[in-house]
């Protein structure tokens, strides 16, 4: 059996039973009834199929979800520490809802169009559901029949964006088993620019899905610097699906980090369509205890003269379990393709456990590539050299693991924005257990 | 201020220091030469607390205390200080921060207060002017891509702010130039104190023309075969190692 179809939460009746955006539009509701037929087939993906071979969404199937809530208030001062970033424009969502009065979307710069997806369907229609496939994966299909809430940006033609636009989603875990379907929609017009970051925040330890999709779409010259950081309940179930179409001269710099969550799945892909276009895919997942995640990301170079840069580094502590599939696909035109693959692993137990696959197929014959991966632990010459200096061995030992992390902000240009992840980062790490 | 009694040594089952005797009195320069694998690191090593040697036979006391008693960072903050032989390279640290780290932990230590940020800046500045150093270095990770002679540099850098009680070099001049090895030993002269001691461990007579010593050991197969003052060091540069060698087992005869 490649599906798990027994789901003890009916998601179909879920579908007529609650407020969905777009009831009067005939084009929406099409789509919604192609997801339901497909999510009907699938259901969610078992181990038996091979992108799902580490992961096991069964305790999924056999949870009673939630969907109709009214969210918790959650106060303007708690939603300012809750975010990453004090001077941005903010769309927030508390348990699947859009604030209104907490999200900051005043004064916006000419030429930036952001606001919440329940709000913004007639602006997307052309382009919603094109960059990720319902046919695949599930879990796409079931957010297609379920996505209520979430984040469009649009940015026109030639303009560049200074402020970030920060997503902040926020769990509070007042209702057990709550299940948010969200779908961002990010549009970048030839030549713009802009800053965005999804933020994902759990406050208790209440189990949740968060299941979402985001589609981001670069025309020409287009400039996209998009992070995410995921931060959900030790309890929390995080699915998230995340796909872009680049046209020439694009860049879309990612960077994945993933702090939270008892599991957490990325499907990242990344779609050069078009020559002299760039994707950088960069991501951090520190785990602890019992903690899981899966990251799939997929970069295919279609065209000739493409680049891509990914660094995925993981740091593992207690029994936790991660894995890293990276798929570099490089299409019989793509010649001159330059691209690079990595994934480090620090293990900090003797109980944690990675299997990571860095792939790639190449189908041109002119290519620059490489790709690898390692597994390690902490070097004990440069522990005895802290130590030497005065510094104790916890202190030392989460140093180095500090050090080991932020590797991957590097490539963020933003010293801001680095500097801000870098102290989230820091906070999470374990304190140098033996 | 230290000394060593009879210290035997040994790594996964394998003797290294067999019987070290040395007595090293506050004020004192002490250098040690010897040939490739005596055990002059391993020395160096022990008395700085590195983890995975195991101490048969003997006794470390340091400023009347039991040294061995003594993690690595305890050692570092009562004032023992080694600059390595082979300093590590540490990518995502920064120079600046290990040094305010470490000042830190010795000024906690002597229940001082941190210095101040402005504070601080100033005296690693003046410090680097001692040992030639551009204030580049501060900021990039503690000797990541540093050329040999920089990381040396580098060491005697953290000595000089450390300003600690007793300080083992092993083998800091080996790899530098002409111009460096004259910078590092104005380092460590302007360390020189009588309330100060210091180890150098080196295999050139040279170095002893900068630093001079007040005793000269020669450590063979893990033991101190034999001490003197710095003509000895003349005399092991005219004659090798080997004619240490064939005096002691001559006057074991
Ligand atoms: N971890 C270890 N396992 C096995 N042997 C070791 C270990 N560490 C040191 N040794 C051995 O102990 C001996 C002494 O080494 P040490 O590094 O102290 O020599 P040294 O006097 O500093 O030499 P050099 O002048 O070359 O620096 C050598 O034979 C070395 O191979
Ligand atoms: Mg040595």
């Amino acid at each position: 059996m490649k599906q798990l179809t027994e789901l003890t939460t009916s998601f179909t009746s879920v579908a007529d039973s609650i407020d969905l955006p777009g009831q009067d539009l005939s084009w929406i509701q099409e789509i919604r009834q192609q997801a339901l037929a497909q999510f009907n087939q699938s259901g969610f993906p078992s181990k038996k199929v091979e992108d799902w071979k580490y992961t096991s969404l069964w305790e999924l199937t056999q949870l009673q979800f939630s969907h109709l809530v009214e969210p918790v208030e959650v106060s303007e001062q708690h939603c300012e520490q809750l975010a990453l970033l004090e001077d941005a424009y903010r769309v927030v969502i508390v348990d699947g809802v859009f604030s209104a009065d907490l999200s900051k979307l005043t004064s916006l710069q000419e030429g930036l169009t952001v606001g919440p997806f329940s709000q913004s369907l007639e602006r997307i229609q052309q382009q919603l559901g094109k960059q990720v496939s319902i046919e695949k994966e599930g879990l796409t299909a079931l957010n297609t029949l379920l996505m209520k809430e979430g984040v469009m940006v649009h940015i026109a033609e030639d303009k560049i964006i200074d402020k970030p636009i920060e997503l902040l989603v926020i769990n509070t875990g007042g209702t057990d088993n709550l299940a948010t379907h969200l779908r961002n929609m990010i549009v970048l017009d030839d030549n713009a620019e802009a800053t965005v970051i999804e933020h994902y925040v759990g406050l208790t330890d209440t189990s949740c899905l968060t299941n979402v999709v985001s589609e981001v779409i670069l025309a020409e010259k287009a400039e996209l610097f998009h992070y995410k950081l995921q931060q959900e309940s030790d309890n929390a179930f995080h699915i998230a699906t995340l796909a872009a179409k680049q046209a020439t001269g694009s860049q879309w710099h990612t960077n994945n980090i993933n702090l939270g969550a008892k599991l957490a799945r990325n499907d990242i892909h990344s779609q050069l369509f078009g020559e002299q276009s760039h994707t950088t895919m960069d991501g951090l997942y520190i785990l602890d205890n019992e903690q899981h995640i899966d990251n799939h990301t997929r970069i295919d170079h279609f065209v000739p003269n493409t680049t891509s840069n990914e660094l995925y580094k993981g740091v593992l502590n207690g029994s936790s379990h991660a894995v890293f599939n990276g798929k570099v696909m490089v299409h019989k035109d793509a010649q001159k393709t330059d691209s690079n693959q990595y994934n480090h692993n620090l293990l900090l137990s003797r109980n944690c456990e990675i299997d990571t696959k860095p792939e790639m197929e190449i189908y041109a014959d002119d290519v620059k590539c490489g790709h690898g991966s390692t597994v390690g632990q902490i070097d004990m010459d440069q522990l005895f050299f802290l130590r030497a200096r005065g510094l104790d061995e916890v202190t030392a030992r989460s140093l180095l693991t500090h050090a080991f992390a932020v590797e991957v902000l590097e490539r963020i240009p933003s010293e801001h924005i680095r500097k801000a992840l870098s102290n989230v980062i820091e906070q999470r790490l374990p304190r140098g257990k033996k | 201020m230290l000394e060593i009694k009879n210290l035997y040594a040994s790594v996964d089952g394998k003797e290294i220091l067999k019987g070290i005797n040395l007595t090293v009195n506050a004020g004192e320069v002490h250098a040690i030469m010897g040939p490739n694998g005596a055990g002059k690191s391993t020395l160096s090593n022990v008395l700085a607390g590195r983890d995975g040697y195991e101490i048969t036979q003997g006794e470390v006391i340091f400023k009347d205390e039991d040294l061995l008693d003594l993690e690595a960072e305890e050692r570092a903050r009562r004032g023992i200080f080694l600059a390595f032989q082979y300093p590590v390279e540490i990518p995502g640290v920064s120079n600046i921060y290990l040094l305010k780290a470490a000042l830190n932990a010795v000024r906690e230590h002597q229940g001082l207060d941190e210095l101040d940020a402005m504070d601080f800046l100033a005296l690693v500045r003046e410090k680097m002017q001692l040992v030639h150093m551009n204030e580049e270095f501060l900021y990039r990770g503690v000797n990541e891509g540093f050329s040999g002679g920089e990381k040396k540099r580098n060491e005697i850098l953290q000595m000089a702010l450390l300003e600690p009680a007793l300080a083992i070099l092993d083998e800091t001049d080996s790899g530098l130039d002409i111009d460096a090895l004259r910078t590092v030993s104005e380092g460590v002269n302007a360390l020189r104190s009588q309330e100060r001691s210091i180890v150098m461990i080196t295999h050139y007579q040279r170095l002893l023309d900068y630093i001079q010593p007040d005793f000269v050991h020669v450590l063979s197969d893990g033991r101190i075969v034999k001490s003197g003052d710095k003509e000895l060091a003349k005399e092991l540069e005219d004659k090798g190692y080997s004619w240490v060698k064939e005096h002691v087992e001559g006057s074991a005869a």
